[in-house]
């Protein structure tokens, strides 16, 4: 996949609303490859909705969608479950870790999906941002920045075009939100990836191509 | 998968699973026992395999005064064409007496020897369900097939063979012997050798091939001109038919009662059967929607979790994976249990029936288990189906 396109996309819930301003809705939007972006938003301006709807697992929007020209409203199953795989990786904000599952096996239950990543690659970004030695702990029982970091991991777990990060720092101290974004684009780079990057005030500090305002 | 199956299996129901478990063992037991015992059943029942199923035999009654006119008890043309007309009759056909003396004699070298008047009588090959080429005789051969009253060998067995310490005599060991037939007529003198084909419990008469009894007729018979018959045979739709009793009162006709009584209890026993099959498969239904019910409401709490799974890329069908081994895992379980008890439980009736029934044997349960297992693959593809189309509505996020 080389281009997402937005085009006059606008979630269902905000059609009467009026004078909407904003650099993705209703607009024409184009994410490449290979380049960073930034979508900066006040809350309740439809972020999360926006990753859903790329992501295939909400669809109340008027407008078109396009990966690589496709609308992807027609997508099957089999198709979503293949782009979750190989091309798009999502870092949500509300995390969706499993609780009952140490921060090893977070990781491990996605790596084995796709087995993606080596044993020690993986490890060493656990050292990288200072939790290794969580590894056993239940997901349940460590912080929200903590788990933020697992997340990451779990979500470079797999090859892909585009990684989506929903406020990946919102929760993390400027230094491990440093590393953070270096092994972010690290790992982008060596696919060719593009990164689409959310925030509503911290962002990572990135050399980003274009930012919007949602 | 070991990951999945860890996070899948919290929330699982361990007493909902076992009622499931044994209400459908309970289900599946009751049909497949259901089932067994009436083929089981069938087994005894058809002792005279080679007689067609529903057929009835009937005589005039003999009063004091007919048995001594001699010719009041036959059947007109008139009777049977009345009997034809009457509704319940399928197939009708008549008994044909031998018009010559016949004598038999049997035996079983160094040990006993028996000597007797007997009479032959034939019906039309229709009635009988012998292999054409068991039940032809040819002429000029001087082998006839024969077949007997199930009576002769009981009273030989439990009767004389008892009294005099001699052995017991098998329906297999009797068919592999001859019988030396004497028969007399017409001036003439001629032996031929008997070949037993099987034993009747419901025709109480001696039954040769009615092609041999035409021509042996036609040869020993001293007088001209055919007998009008003494009995009929009939095949009828449904034995337990209210028109046949009425009839047969009315004009003074007799049946073997036993054959009738026979063949209600047969009627009965098919609809308690069917009875005890239909509540079995009733609790098997009811137990499968505690199963549906467990496994769903399992789904419905982690559904978070399915949610997740597959929106980090799992598919539908393997996330449902886990839940339609647990399912059909299950089911397996209790077919193989429930067969397991089935062949237990048989094992001791069919002692009894052994014990009641010498000559019993048991049929495959081949059928019994073709039942489970169609059963188990019915409610397996049911199972599979429910469980993957409940994690569709996650995907689809209709929850």
């Amino acid at each position: 996949m080389d281009k997402i396109q937005l085009i006059d996309t606008l979630p269902n819930v905000f059609v009467n609303r009026e004078n909407i301003v904003s650099g993705i809705w209703n607009q024409k939007v184009t994410f490449e490859r290979e380049k960073l972006y930034l979508v900066e938003a006040n809350s309740g301006t439809g972020k999360s909705s926006l990753c859903s709807f790329i992501y295939g697992y909400r669809h109340d929007y008027q407008g078109q969608i396009l990966f690589d020209g496709e609308d992807i409203s027609k997508y099957s199953v089999a198709k979503w479950t293949d782009i979750r795989q190989h091309h798009f990786s999502l870092l949500w904000q509300e995390l969706r870790m499993f609780p009952e599952l140490t921060a090893w096996e977070n990781v491990e239950i996605k790596n084995k999906l796709t087995n993606h990543q080596s044993k020690e690659q993986i490890l060493e970004w656990f050292e990288m941002l200072g939790i290794t030695d969580k590894l056993n702990a239940k997901m349940g029982r460590m912080s929200f920045g903590q788990q933020q970091r697992v997340a990451l991991i779990r979500a470079l777990c797999q090859p892909f075009d585009f990684l989506f990060v929903d406020e990946p720092i919102s929760h993390l101290d400027d230094t491990n939100a440093a590393i953070m974004g270096q092994i972010m684009t690290t790992e982008a780079k060596k696919q060719g990836a593009g990164i689409i990057a959310t925030s509503i005030g911290k962002h990572i500090e990135l050399p980003y191509d274009q930012v919007f305002n949602l | 998968m070991n990951l999945v199956w860890k996070l899948l299996r919290q929330h699982i129901s361990i007493p909902q699973f076992v009622g499931f478990f044994f209400a459908n063992l309970v289900g599946v037991v009751i049909i497949l026992l259901g089932v067994q015992f009436y083929k089981d059943y069938q087994a005894i029942d058809q002792e005279d395999s080679f007689m067609k199923a529903d057929y009835m035999i009937v005589n005039k009654k003999i009063g004091a005064l007919s048995g001594l006119s001699g010719t009041q008890h036959t059947f007109t043309a008139a009777d049977i064409a009345d009997l034809k007309e009457s509704g319940f009759v399928e197939k009708i056909g008549a008994f044909t007496p031998s018009s010559f003396n016949v004598k038999a004699r049997f035996d079983v070298e160094g040990f006993v020897s028996f000597s007797t008047e007997m009479f032959f009588e034939s019906v039309p090959d229709e009635f009988v369900d012998v292999k054409s080429e068991a039940w032809a005789y040819h002429k000029g051969s001087n082998e006839i097939p024969i077949i007997l009253p199930k009576n002769y060998l009981d009273l030989y067995n439990f009767g004389y063979a008892q009294g005099k310490g001699l052995p017991k005599l098998s329906e297999g060991i009797l068919g592999a012997m001859k019988l030396k037939i004497i028969i007399e007529g017409n001036g003439q003198n001629d032996e031929f050798e008997g070949r037993i084909v099987g034993f009747s419990s419901r025709l109480n008469t001696i039954l040769v091939p009615a092609s041999f009894m035409r021509w042996a007729n036609g040869q020993y018979a001293s007088q001209e001109g055919e007998k009008e018959p003494t009995r009929l045979i009939m095949e009828v739709a449904n034995p337990t038919d209210e028109r046949i009793t009425s009839y047969l009162q009315e004009h003074d006709y007799e049946t073997d009662e036993e054959k009738l009584e026979a063949s209600k209890t047969t009627f009965v026993l098919r609809v308690i059967v069917s009875i005890v099959m239909i509540v079995g498969i009733v609790i098997s239904i009811l137990s499968f929607y505690i199963l549906m019910l467990s496994v769903f409401l399992l789904v419905q709490k982690n559904s978070s979790k399915l949610e997740n799974l597959l929106l980090i890329g799992y598919s539908p069908a393997r996330v449902s994976f886990p839940y339609q081994a647990l399912t059909v895992g299950l089911n397996v379980l209790v077919l193989i249990l429930a067969v397991i008890i089935m062949l237990v439980i048989r094992s001791v009736y069919l002692d009894m029936f052994e014990n009641f029934f010498p000559d019993f044997e048991a049929p495959g349960v081949l059928l019994a288990l073709c039942v489970g297992l169609g059963l188990l693959v019915l409610v397996s593809i049911f199972n599979v189906i429910a469980v993957y189309n409940k994690v569709m509505s996650i995907w689809n996020r209709k929850e």
